[in-house]
């Protein structure tokens, strides 16, 4: 039996949707009528100039790099996250002495503000003292120029966020394997099927559920990768860590430039909800 | 019954095709995992080792060797340092902002999950709504960040405490809402009808029945919010301007960007914003696997 007086639920649900709303529906529908205006910041005032935005983002450069930035950097960093993640979901897949201890030691730096993770690597990063070049010198190797070089600097940061996030992946696919009845595996051992056959043929396609679910949970977040960049670059050198995010937080809040910056973030809130449609068929959709 | 069991024991058919390559094979395998394990553990532990040894070290001790994990001279000055510069007023502002944030997201989610689970929506509304929500979810916060600024100007809570509590709302009202969904599915709807036939009204079985029953989800829930919460910079960074009024991952932030030499602050602040976090992480873990479990349901 369901409840079914209106009124009720009229007074559940009601606080819940009204911030919402406020918080979402209003801010888009600004997005909406901004990205198509050019926007006085001083005088607060609005004039439709129709694609005039969307043509300038097509002829500037640092959002095509911006864009270029953000979804390599997604995709690679995703699918590194995801990969570590199996690995390391396979080797915690079983009971050894002191894996009480060492699941926390895994997940710690997830619980980390993502300030305090790129503090930590800005310093590892540093040139002279850092961390990781001390090390290259004491192995007998060459200093890195790790945030300075534009070839490497969008990969040090992602290097960071493997570091935050591989730990969610591997939950996400361990809850899968640890789901595995325990027959199927005994099954398989009868069979014969040991180390990387018995991967490959039994285990991943029995968590690829939770492996796609990782990797889509992943490519979303890392496609809006903002305080890292923030912190540790600043999108420099050049424009080769600009990502969308930033992009808009400079139009928006540096120059003031809200028709542009609206225009952006449209763009941007496309590509979310495509990634996010996939989402919702593969794992809401399916469920009702 | 036994005699199947008997038959269905593993048998590992190399160990018995090349009994005398066993032995040898099986520490082999072992050594490899636990060189993995090894390789992991200090992969992910080590920058954390190293921002506590950090934390505790004479500023010109790290220059000359940033190597060791552990001072040579422990100091507490780093620390003093920070009490002096008004870390605690920071980590007041972080508290209250967090846990105020956190309790408005798990009230309101918590009446939403409700009648979510419990009642009949017209045209199915319910999925529409869970389905809007799932997009605030996944959208990238900086799209509504403008006109959020616009909207806290407005209203005269920009640089505000409870103007962050609620733009953090953005976040943690659909997390709460997903997260309690499942919760709420497993109270037992008989316990419920039951007491509704003795006529007991919708305030009376929330308080007394589905608030007690959910109260280890709500307790999880409460400290992932919590951890969200805290850790949240970019609406600080664009909402607060009075440097008295910051939270701790903006705090953490100007210390990035204005005095870069000060390493040990830095850490300083690390250690101790992160700690209570790092404290909960324990508590929270065996919820954390029922979490991801529960992203597929």
């Amino acid at each position: 039996m369901l409840f079914r007086s209106r009124l009720q639920l009229l007074l559940l649900m009601s606080p819940a949707t009204l911030l919402l709303a406020m918080l979402t529906l209003y801010p888009i529908s600004q997005i909406l009528i901004n990205a198509f205006s050019y926007v006085d910041y001083v005088g607060a005032e609005r004039q439709f100039v129709g694609l005039d935005n969307f043509v300038e983002l097509s002829e500037d450069w640092f959002f095509a790099g911006a864009i270029k930035n953000s979804l390599s950097f997604s995709v690679l960093a995703s699918l590194l996250q995801v990969g570590l993640g199996l690995a390391l979901a396979v080797l915690f897949d079983r009971q050894f002495t002191g894996r009480r201890f060492a699941l926390p030691v895994i997940i710690y730096p997830m619980m980390l503000s993502t300030l305090v993770c790129s503090a930590i690597w800005r310093a590892w990063y540093h040139y002279d003292f850092g961390f990781l070049n001390n090390a290259l010198l004491s192995l007998g190797l060459e200093p890195v120029q790790w945030l300075f070089d534009p070839d490497m600097a969008l990969f040090s940061v992602m290097l960071v966020d493997i570091w935050q996030w591989t730990p969610m992946a591997f939950l996400i696919i361990l809850a899968g394997l640890q789901s595995i009845p325990a027959d199927i595996k005994d099954a398989a051992l009868t069979d014969g099927a040991r180390g990387w056959r018995r991967f490959r043929h039994i285990t991943l396609p029995l968590i690829m559920p939770q492996v796609l679910l990782a990797l889509l949970l992943r490519s979303i977040d890392t496609f809006k990768l903002f305080d890292k960049v923030y912190a540790l670059t600043g999108g420099g050198p050049g424009n080769s860590t600009e990502t969308l995010s930033l992009f808009i937080y400079k139009q928006g809040f540096k120059f003031f430039n809200l028709g542009l910056a609206s225009a952006a973030a449209l763009l941007m809130l496309a590509i979310a909800c495509a990634l996010s449609a996939v989402y919702a068929w593969r794992y809401v959709g399916a469920k009702s | 019954m036994s005699a199947i069991k008997q038959t269905s024991v593993p048998v590992f058919p190399d160990t018995v095709a090349a009994p005398f390559s066993g032995v040898s094979r099986l520490s082999a395998r072992t050594l490899g995992f636990y060189l993995a394990l090894g390789a992991a553990l200090t992969f992910f532990a080590l920058p954390i080792v190293w921002m506590a040894g950090i934390a505790f070290t004479p500023s010109g001790e790290y220059v000359s060797d940033s190597l060791s994990l552990l001072p040579a001279h422990p100091t507490l000055a780093h620390f003093e340092a920070l009490w002096r510069d008004g870390f605690p007023g920071r980590l007041a502002n972080t508290l209250i902002v967090a846990v105020g944030a956190t309790l408005l997201a798990l009230s309101l989610g918590f009446l939403a999950s409700y009648a979510l689970v419990r009642f009949r929506f017209p045209r199915r509304l319910d999925h529409t709504f869970l389905l809007l929500v799932l997009v605030i979810k996944m959208m990238p916060p900086i799209v509504v960040a403008i006109p959020l600024f616009q909207l806290l100007k407005g209203l005269g809570l920009l640089d505000s405490k409870l103007g962050l509590i609620l733009v953090y709302q953005v976040y943690t009202l659909p997390f709460c809402i997903w997260m309690l969904l499942s919760f709420v599915r497993d109270v037992p709807l008989s316990l419920e009808e039951a007491a509704s036939l003795e006529g007991a009204g919708l305030l009376r079985r929330l308080w007394h029945i589905v608030l007690p029953l959910c109260g280890p989800g709500l307790a999880a829930t409460f400290i992932f919010t919590l951890i969200m919460a805290w850790n949240e910079f970019l609406f600080a960074l664009l909402y607060l301007s009075t440097p008295s009024h910051f939270t701790l991952p903006l705090y953490v932030s100007n210390f990035i960007t204005e005095n870069e030499t000060f390493w040990g602050q830095l850490m300083g602040i690390g250690l101790l914003s992160s700690l209570p976090m790092l404290l909960m992480a324990g508590y929270v873990q065996r919820y954390l696997l029922r979490g991801f479990a529960m992203q597929m349901k």
